[in-house]
């Protein structure tokens, strides 16, 4: 006999309550079985909303992220999924709303791909255009990856110091260096 | 599953330390409210003339605008409590509205009576504006310390509505304080002092919004 969808759903909820309920008590493998558990309803939560794959795999992240910092507001005694729901959710939300800053900035410069027959007579302008468009893209960067990525890269604090700067723990300026170079290199269009 | 989300999910769980479950959000409000109250209570006994505040408070409306202002209050800290935990039904943003509504409508109808009597006695509004205000900072960070232990997923609205608590909260221990009659004028810098002190909130919540880690099991 088959169990209804309803039921099923039930029986998930209850797994990944226990799950997390362990995660809190420190079990490493529960957690671990638990996030990869939930990153596909994650997926499917913010497909919902938005149809670029990458920018749904970063919600995915960051909405891991957030239930990592977030794991001891959790009550074993209710349900998981409306909990993580609203997570996904309110991560979602800040994606479109940081998409819609990001192209409010964009312009359509064709000048800039103007050039010298001479080469080297392109180099010192291209290498000032260079220096201003890593500056320009690292403003479009969420302040926590801004920061990160000016500590760790710019500055080249270790990941120590940048941490007692900062106040980020070390996994978080790790996680944060290594989203804001691949959104970086996307908004520099060499990353498709 | 791409790769950086499998090497995220294994950084996280690698690090996933044991934490300490936050009491639900009711118990930890009244928790909040309890200790304010048993400050305000000392406050109010020691420093008030009881005596004055019966006699400017013996009628009806006057006990119902004290009751709705501390229920407005009440509402608000609770409020802010629940929806500083993912999930919790935006609904309770709604909970102080009712209580803030009967507190203004019996306020006014006794700013009405006292204008009709024509026997009001006045005094210095800007003293309550500031009672307010100086009375809702204390109250307002130590909630705020509170409430970002729990990382708000929307700050905002959770920083609205603590501070909204402790303005209404603050308005309440007010009337043990106010030494002359709650006029039209009264009335209205009493509610401005409440807004004011409910939008600097709003606009404070990125204090809420970085919370220090989640706290480590004994």
């Amino acid at each position: 006999m088959s169990v209804p969808p309803s039921e099923q759903a039930k029986a998930q909820d209850r797994r990944w309550s226990q799950l997390m309920a362990a995660a809190q008590e420190g079990d490493r493998r529960a957690y671990a079985e638990l996030l990869q558990a939930v990153a596909p309803l994650v997926r499917v939560l913010a497909r919902r909303r938005i149809a670029d794959d990458d920018a749904v795999e970063d919600v995915v992240q960051e909405t891991l992220i957030t239930v990592h910092r977030v794991r001891h507001t959790y009550d074993p005694r209710r349900p998981f999924t409306p909990w993580l729901a609203a997570i996904a959710q309110r991560r979602t939300l800040d994606a479109l709303r940081r998409r819609g800053r990001i192209q409010a900035r964009e312009l359509q410069d064709d000048t800039r791909y103007e050039t010298f027959p001479d080469p080297l007579a392109n180099k010192e302008a291209e290498d000032g255009l260079a220096l201003q468009s890593a500056a320009g893209l690292m403003e479009a960067l969420p302040p926590q990856q801004k920061q990160a990525l000016e500590l760790i890269k710019v500055q080249e604090l270790s990941l120590i110091e940048a941490a007692a700067v900062s106040g980020q723990s070390v996994t978080s300026l790790k996680v944060n260096v290594h989203r804001a170079i691949k959104r970086l290199r996307k908004l520099a269009g060499r990353e498709p | 599953m791409t790769r950086a989300t499998d090497e995220l999910i294994a950084t996280l769980s690698a690090e996933a330390a044991p934490v300490r479950r936050l009491s639900s959000p009711g118990v930890r409000a009244a928790a909040w409210l309890a200790a304010i109250a048993v400050v305000a209570a000392a406050a109010v006994f020691a420093w008030s003339d009881l005596a004055d505040f019966w006699r400017r408070n013996g009628q009806p409306q006057d006990l119902v605008a004290l009751a709705s202002a501390l229920a407005a209050g009440i509402a608000a800290v609770t409020a802010a409590y629940h929806l500083a935990i993912p999930g919790r039904s935006r609904a309770w943003a709604l909970a102080p509205l009712p209580f803030l509504a009967a507190w203004l409508g019996a306020s006014g109808y006794g700013c009405l009576r006292l204008s009709l009597s024509g026997s009001a006695e006045h005094g210095d509004s800007s003293a309550c504006f500031m009672f307010i205000l100086v009375t809702s900072l204390p109250l307002g960070a130590l909630l705020f310390w509170r409430l970002r232990v729990a990382r708000p997923l929307a700050p905002r609205l959770v920083a609205t509505l603590a501070a909204l608590g402790v303005a209404a909260l603050s308005a309440v221990v007010l009337q043990f304080f106010h030494g002359f009659d709650v006029t039209w004028l009264d009335l209205a810098v009493h509610a401005a002092a409440v807004l004011v002190v409910a939008g600097v909130g709003g606009l404070a919540a990125r204090l809420l919004g970085s919370g220090t880690a989640p706290p480590r099991a004994a």
